[in-house]
């Protein structure tokens, strides 16, 4: 909505029903009261936690990304530092604030990051990012200018990082790696299975030659989805693929135990949680804990032997969720090494729903019984604590009053524009039409609690039909430029059609349906334009974007003229 | 009574949709890929022997720019170059990329990386799975095309950057002998193109001035690459058409 003096205050309206949040990602704030889900639709939504309980209640969603969310980290080390960084599949970066959801910074980078990780290196004042992408070099940024503070780069075998982990080795045990280091140590993993290490001293000179990595080894690792230390002895490495994990030892890469994943379910990633203990998770959306066998145990006195056959590793939890709707895609899970009620493993899925468990700690005694019991079943943990946005908005009373209530369709809304001079909220639907309402009376039903809700006339609204399926995209071209007329609204649509409507009269002054392909956007053209009262189009025939000129709204000669590919 | 048969009909056929067709389409699209990753000269397990060597010669303005160079998989092995500048007088220079220390074209990697993760979302399912849901379908179409469109424009649109950066970049540090500080060489593919361009900036009376030469040539493999990807995208795009306009787009079958 825009007042006076372009002042600019979005608004989002919500309806009955929850908005769609097919999460991709997950992250839980440090202090462990807000979790940050993110969608493949480019939304965040923050919930606000309980920190005992873990209750959650959806408080807020950021808009801002065009594109699906692939990572998110803290921002700093600071404990009560309520920054958050998310970066998605178009390479657009964020750094919010948690606690009003104002976007701090953003930029646009070539470089799209499919991993970010925040660590407090050596010699900084605070969190650097660790990004790693579809590019053959990590870049390390700062979490609030956004910038590239400096490069890792590869002389032998340059190829994409798929997963990376940053540590300090500790001064008891240098033997990471090759090397004996007492700076902060990068170890990466190319898709193509190339181990490399980098060393940093924490005074890199700032964005001009890259760093290049000290060691580098090829292993038979193709694809790698995760890689981390065991923080404790930090002489073990966990790398996950989605048809086996293993576990490596970071003296010399050699591999010490591996294991598939099960008929159906492909691994996501993992973690140690302990020398002898990981936790691995799935796309079926459940977390998987083994103990080790002792070859893979640093400080066993059989380490790094062969692996025998009655000692492998042993599956002794499965943390699962029963009795739910399949989800669509593979749900996020992120591994929270200690809160109030212990470590936590967090699932976010394609239905918008949260789920906890409480990774169980299990004693050594209990474990060997397990292991000589007859039957050697591994147990099942049920998450302790479940949400969802659905049941979020069930619970609300009275319910969000939607824009559209009065017509009592449960038709999904697919386009909106408002027009400030006219008063007016444009909607296009799913099934083609498109709808007018007076904006501030809408805006009233939603924002202000009061008697105006209990009156029955609703604003009257006016429907304009001219669409065969799903409204795209709307336009009023008045609104970008004087020079259009301002009785004129465009609309696309699915069914390859542009119309052209008189706003005032509500009718339809054109259909144009000369396009092979769905109208996917509207744009107009800048001001400096020589054919200036043109509209581009934008259409996707079988995924080939064209433009297409659609030449003058003004004087009534309605055709295309040109046709662009790109 | 017909409009039961009707829906017992449209139900059916939704249903070998998603349990046969969908199947058939990825089964095909993952040939189109594979035949797509045999193009690229360069081998992907270690295995398989090195990377074929091929010769180009880039043409431009026959008399300002000469450049000879040998192209193997994502690196330019070996170039020779030599070209005018105009400055006070007409300054020939030459100049050569050595095999000890190649030119990187990283779009050619990133392509081929990009077409390799396709092939990793096709391969992750099973071929006895039933699919759940049409959404389930959409997803995993969202995600192939996803790679199929980064794979395909990182070829068309070469990354965009400052004279500064590309004078700075590492692949300049692979000229021997070195050249004047005032130029930017780079290569870059453009579509089908192998571009060659070298930049000089000059100030003239306190302005700056830009000039560009450019040679090119073209290169028959990433044609029959470009044209296996577009085939991959509309295959894949039709079938995410037909699953997305089904009658039923919400129907959930167990």
């Amino acid at each position: 909505m825009s007042g006076g003096a372009n002042l600019v205050i979005p608004v989002v309206l919500w309806g009955r029903t929850a908005p769609t949040h097919c999460v991709s990602c997950v992250y839980l704030s440090r202090d462990q009261r807000t979790l940050i889900t993110g969608c493949y639709d480019g939304q965040i939504c923050l919930w606000q936690v309980e920190p005992t309980t873990f209750k959650m209640i959806p408080r807020c969603m950021l808009v801002g990304h065009t594109a699906p969310i692939l990572c998110l980290s803290k921002a700093s080390v600071v404990l009560d530092n309520n920054y958050v960084v998310s970066s998605s599949e178009t390479g657009e970066m964020c750094t919010w604030d948690l606690v009003d959801g104002k976007c701090r910074e953003l930029v646009k980078l070539p470089y799209v990051h499919t991993s970010v990780q925040a660590y407090h290196m050596v010699g900084s004042d605070d969190a650097r990012l660790f990004c790693n992408g579809y590019y053959a070099e990590i870049l390390v940024m700062d979490p609030f200018s956004l910038e590239i503070v400096f490069t890792l780069s590869s002389r032998v075998n340059p190829d994409w990082i798929s997963a990376l982990h940053v540590l300090r080795p500790n001064k008891r045990k240098t033997t990471v790696c090759f090397a004996v280091v007492s700076d902060d140590v990068v170890l990466g993993l190319t898709t193509t299975g190339t181990v490399k290490m980098w060393t940093l001293s924490g005074n890199e000179p700032k964005a001009t030659d890259p760093i290049y990595e000290n060691e580098s080894k090829q292993i038979r690792c193709l694809n790698a989805l995760a890689m981390s230390c065991c923080s404790q002895n930090q002489r073990t490495v966990l790398i996950v693929t989605s048809k086996y994990w293993q576990i490596y030892d970071a003296g010399d890469f050699s591999v010490l135990c591996s294991v598939m994943s099960a008929r159906g379910e492909r691994w996501l990633s993992g973690h140690f949680l302990c020398p002898d203990r990981v936790l691995v998770w799935s796309d079926d959306g459940k977390g998987y804990m083994y103990k080790l066998p002792a070859n893979s145990i640093a400080d066993n006195k059989d380490f790094h032997t062969a692996s025998v056959e009655d000692d492998s590793p042993f599956l002794y939890y499965i943390l699962e969720v029963t009795s739910r709707k399949p989800v669509c895609c593979p749900p996020a899970m992120r591994f929270v090494e200690s809160s109030s009620v212990g470590p936590l493993l967090i699932r976010a899925d394609s239905e918008g729903s949260v789920l906890i468990w409480n990774v169980p700690e299990v004693d050594n005694q209990v474990l060997n019984e397990m292991r000589t019991s007859s039957n050697k079943m591994a147990k099942n943990l049920e998450p302790f604590m479940s949400t969802s946005l659905v049941e979020a908005w069930s619970a609300m009373k009275p319910p969000p009053v939607g824009i559209l209530d009065q017509l009592k369709s449960e038709v999904k809304l697919t386009a909106s524009i408002y027009l400030p001079q006219q008063g007016r909220l444009v909607v296009g639907r799913e099934d083609g039409s498109i709808v007018i309402v007076p904006a501030t009376q809408t805006v009233m039903l939603q924002l202000l609690h009061g008697s105006h809700q209990q009156y029955n006339d609703w604003p009257p609204h006016q429907i304009l039909e001219g669409h065969a399926g799903r409204v795209n995209c709307l336009l009023y071209p008045h609104h970008v430029h004087r020079r259009y007329d301002k009785v004129h609204l465009v609309s696309g649509g699915v069914d390859f059609a542009v119309c052209l409507w008189d706003l005032y009269a509500g009718t339809l002054l054109h259909r144009f349906c000369v396009h092979a392909g769905e109208i996917t956007q509207l744009l107009v053209p800048p001001n400096t334009c020589s054919v200036s009262t043109t509209l581009l189009i934008s259409c996707r025939d079988t995924n080939v974007l064209k433009i297409r000129v659609l030449l003058s709204l003004c004087d009534n000669k309605k055709y295309l003229i040109e046709i662009f590919r790109i | 009574m017909y409009l039961i048969i009707f829906l017992f009909f449209q139900q059916n056929e939704f249903e070998w949709l998603l349990h046969k067709e969908v199947h058939a389409v990825l089964n095909q699209l993952n040939s189109i890929l594979v035949e797509c990753v045999r193009r690229f000269p360069m081998p992907f397990s270690s295995n398989e022997g090195p990377y074929k060597q091929e010769k180009f010669v880039l043409s431009g303005a026959p008399d300002q720019l000469k450049c000879v160079v040998s192209l193997s998989g994502d690196c330019i092995s070996h170039a020779d170059i030599s070209f005018k500048v105009q400055r006070q007088q007409v300054v020939n220079y030459r100049t050569t990329v050595q095999n000890d220390n190649p030119w990187r074209l990283h779009q050619v990697q990133d392509a081929a990386n990009h077409l390799h993760q396709a092939l990793f979302h096709i391969d992750n399912i099973d071929e006895d799975y039933n699919f759940q849901s049409s959404e389930e379908v959409l997803h995993i179409l969202g995600n192939i095309l996803g790679c199929l469109q980064r794979g395909r424009t990182s070829l068309i649109v070469p990354r965009k950057r400052t004279i500064d950066d590309l004078m700075k970049s590492r692949n300049m540090k692979c000229l021997v002998p070195n050249i004047a500080e005032d130029l930017a060489l780079s290569f870059y593919i453009q579509s089908h193109k192998l571009v060659f361009a070298i930049y000089q900036v000059s100030s003239v009376q306190g302005s700056m001035k830009f000039d560009a030469l450019q040679a090119e040539a073209s290169i028959p493999w990433l044609n029959e690459v470009l044209v296996l990807f577009t085939v991959a995208l509309q295959l894949c795009q039709q079938l995410k058409d037909k699953v997305r306009n089904t009658i039923f787009p919400n129907i959930s079958l167990i």
